[in-house]
């Protein structure tokens, strides 16, 4: 088989990952060697589905001993197989570099013999990057579940980031979709990974040399519709994850149907694509405006409300603490108004230090009026709000509108 | 009534003329201080003339653009140096004036504004700077290089906006140990690293084709073809069929690059 028959087949096999991202890591170029990583990543391509190309994501093989029900490359699965060599691979990534087409490479693999096997293969991967090629791009790599701590640790010092996919939202769901396994094996490693981190940021305070530890840490995914879990539970999942592994992200990943004819899974045609979405945007709320898992769900809505977004539904359900007034408001309470982002919440609070802002000024700096309008009072003369409005009026305007946005060829009914 | 406007239609427009530089628009400034007026445009050399107006012809002189720009730093630190710089190379319409109701405010002010965001000004050259910046990350995305027979990678790009020397330090730190050449096929320069210094250059002949970049045949590296079709196929392999999206795509990667882009380009 050639070079490019086995791209084609180890892509495709790698393409439901849906963890892209080359930030997090600074990497200097080194005298003599290729490459420099970005702190905030570059993404150098967009897929035909919209999905950012950053780095060179690929399977090292997609033979497996597992037979997850949720992934393609399940053994039971009848689909043409194969491997790479680790030269092959280590070519092409410097290949691809060097042309700009990449970032760097995204290495996971099926597990082939056993799971220490496996990663042996992907940690040598990298290790001839870095070693032999003094390769400085970035480079992320799959923590095999279950392979010793041994490998996982030498994996961290040649990689920015290592990730460890969880898959199945809860433990019981996943024995039965998977049934060789279990939590422990992924959450071993992962947290294996973590006291490294956390050691190697003490060693670095001392002395300054202290070989990296996947400086760019972390990541897992979670697949969302493959089985009956609810929002609730995966977003209190992702939460546990920031605070107690110092996750950099968890990825949602909507369940395609790759397997048809398999009872225990769903069945459906396309991906719940306005979930995962909505996920996302919970997501962004946990992590970059200061919200707790209790205030997206709860036990009274354990489920995303998919026709609004997560931050506009917290505040239709707590009116009570709007409307805020953007002149005086701290960090804190902007970032809980709909349609105010972290990016205007920081224009917003340098832009009053010299004047107070009207909502002329709000439009100019990039909020969202259209959302924002019914929660803030700012330097004019006060319009209706939440407050006057009822939370059920202000929905019924702002999904309206909303409507008129998705049905963009919708035409009148003629009456003849 | 008739006399109620006069004093301001009676007034002459005042245009400066500048040379299209960076310098040059600094200097202007400093002759609209010293000469305590404030001009209506301050045009390029293809700017649009104004019909009835006193001309002013600004010769750049070095010292006096350093001399602003020296006032600049002073009070508003070099980030926003860079700011006015980046605002510059827009090349948007009456940019100038905007920088020179920036710079008179700045040093009235004498502290920095960059975060008066409610003011008007301010604002639009916080805006023209993201739009710059963007343009700048844009290079450093979709540039792609094609390895020529002796051994050069090439890429020839076509930015918006001037941006090619903003990029260059990215790239010299990045393939310091290839040879690279970069080319702005619309502006007609580009940059070359030899593995030591970058140079600016022009191209007389060019051995690429100005509308796909493409280099000709004899001139590329032998395996060049196996890594471009390489690429290829995995751009199309890693597409998830089930969920095909042609407008996010171009949204992100607008349409105007795909001729340079491997991926794309027919």
């Amino acid at each position: 088989m050639n070079l490019q028959e086995k791209i084609r087949i180890l892509a495709a096999a790698a393409k439901y990952d849906v963890s892209c991202s080359s930030s997090g890591s600074d990497r200097a170029n080194q005298p003599g060697g290729i490459g420099s990583a970005a702190k905030a990543g570059i993404c150098h391509s967009f897929a035909d589905d919209g999905r950012c190309i950053s780095l060179l994501k690929i399977l090292y093989s997609n033979h497996c001993i597992y037979d997850c029900a949720y992934c393609v490359n399940r053994r039971s699965n009848d689909i043409q197989r194969t491997t790479f060599t680790v030269k092959e691979l280590v070519d092409l990534t410097i290949g691809f570099y060097r042309r700009n087409y990449i970032e760097g490479l995204f290495l996971s693999s099926g597990v082939i013999n056993n799971p220490d096997f496996t990663m042996e293969r992907l940690v040598r991967v990298a290790r001839e990057l870095r070693q032999i090629h003094r390769f400085n791009g970035y480079i992320h790599l799959k923590t095999i579940p279950g392979a010793s701590s041994r490998l996982v640790k030498e994996a961290a010092l040649y990689a920015d980031r290592l990730s460890v996919n969880i898959e199945i939202p809860s433990e019981g769901n996943l024995k039965m979709l998977a049934p060789e396994k279990d939590y422990p094996s992924v959450l071993s490693p992962m947290s294996l990974i973590k006291e490294g981190i956390v050691q190697y940021k003490e060693e670095r305070r001392i002395y300054r040399h202290t070989p990296l530890f996947a400086p760019a840490g972390q990541s897992t995914q979670l697949i969302i519709g493959a089985t009956p879990d609810s929002d609730r539970q995966i977003l209190s999942l992702a939460g546990n994850l920031y605070a107690t592994q110092n996750l950099k992200r968890v990825y949602y990943s909507g369940y395609n149907p790759t397997n048809l004819y398999d009872s225990r899974l769903p069945a459906i045609t396309a991906p719940p694509l306005k979930r995962e979405n909505r996920l996302y945007q919970s997501d962004w709320l946990m992590r970059f405006y200061h919200f707790s898992v209790d205030e997206i769900v709860n036990d009274a809505h354990p489920d995303l409300d998919l026709s609004v977004d997560p931050k506009l539904s917290y505040a239709l359900r707590n009116p009570h603490i709007f409307p805020i007034d953007v002149n005086s408001a701290d960090h804190h309470m902007l970032l809980r108004i709909p349609g105010v982002g972290p990016k205007s919440a920081k224009m917003i609070l340098a832009a009053r230090r010299f004047r107070k802002l009207n909502s002329h000024h709000l439009r100019k700096i990039g909020v969202v009026m259209k959302r924002a309008q019914y929660f803030i009072t700012c330097h004019e003369l006060p319009t209706a709000t939440i407050q006057e409005l009822q939370p059920e009026r202000v929905r019924s305007m702002l999904t309206m509108d909303l409507r008129k946005q998705s049905l963009p060829n919708a035409h009148q009914l003629s009456l003849w | 009534m008739v006399g109620y406007n006069t004093t301001r239609l009676n007034r002459q427009m005042l245009e400066y003329l500048y040379d299209g530089t960076f310098a040059g628009l600094l200097t202007a400034i400093f002759h609209a201080f010293r000469r305590k007026e404030y001009p209506d445009v301050i045009l390029r050399p293809q700017g649009q003339r104004l019909l009835f107006a006193t001309t002013h012809t600004v010769e750049t002189d070095d010292v006096m653009a350093q001399r602003v720009l020296n006032g600049i730093e002073r009070y508003g630190g070099k980030t926003t140096c860079e700011q006015l710089l980046h605002a510059f190379l827009s090349q948007s319409d009456n940019v100038e004036i905007l920088i020179l109701q920036y710079a008179r405010e700045l040093f009235f002010q004498k502290r920095p504004i960059m975060a008066d965001l409610g003011n008007s000004f301010v604002l639009q050259i916080h805006k023209l700077d993201r739009r710059v910046l963007r343009e700048v990350q844009r290079v450093l995305m979709f540039i792609r290089f094609e390895r020529s027979a002796d051994g050069i990678y090439f890429a020839p790009f076509a930015p918006k906006y001037d941006v090619l020397p903003l990029a260059v330090g990215h790239f010299k730190h990045r393939f310091a140990d290839q040879q690279w050449a970069i080319y702005d096929t619309l502006r007609d320069y580009g940059f070359h690293y030899h593995g030591k210094r970058v140079e600016q250059i022009t191209i007389n002949a060019p051995a690429f084709s100005r509308d796909s970049g493409k280099l000709s045949v004899e001139m590329e590296h032998e395996n060049e073809d196996d890594y471009r079709e390489m690429w290829r196929e995995y751009f199309r392999s890693i597409a998830i069929s089930e969920r095909l999206n042609p407008t996010l795509q171009r949204n992100f990667m607008p349409k105007r690059f795909w001729k340079y882009l491997t991926e794309k380009r027919i």
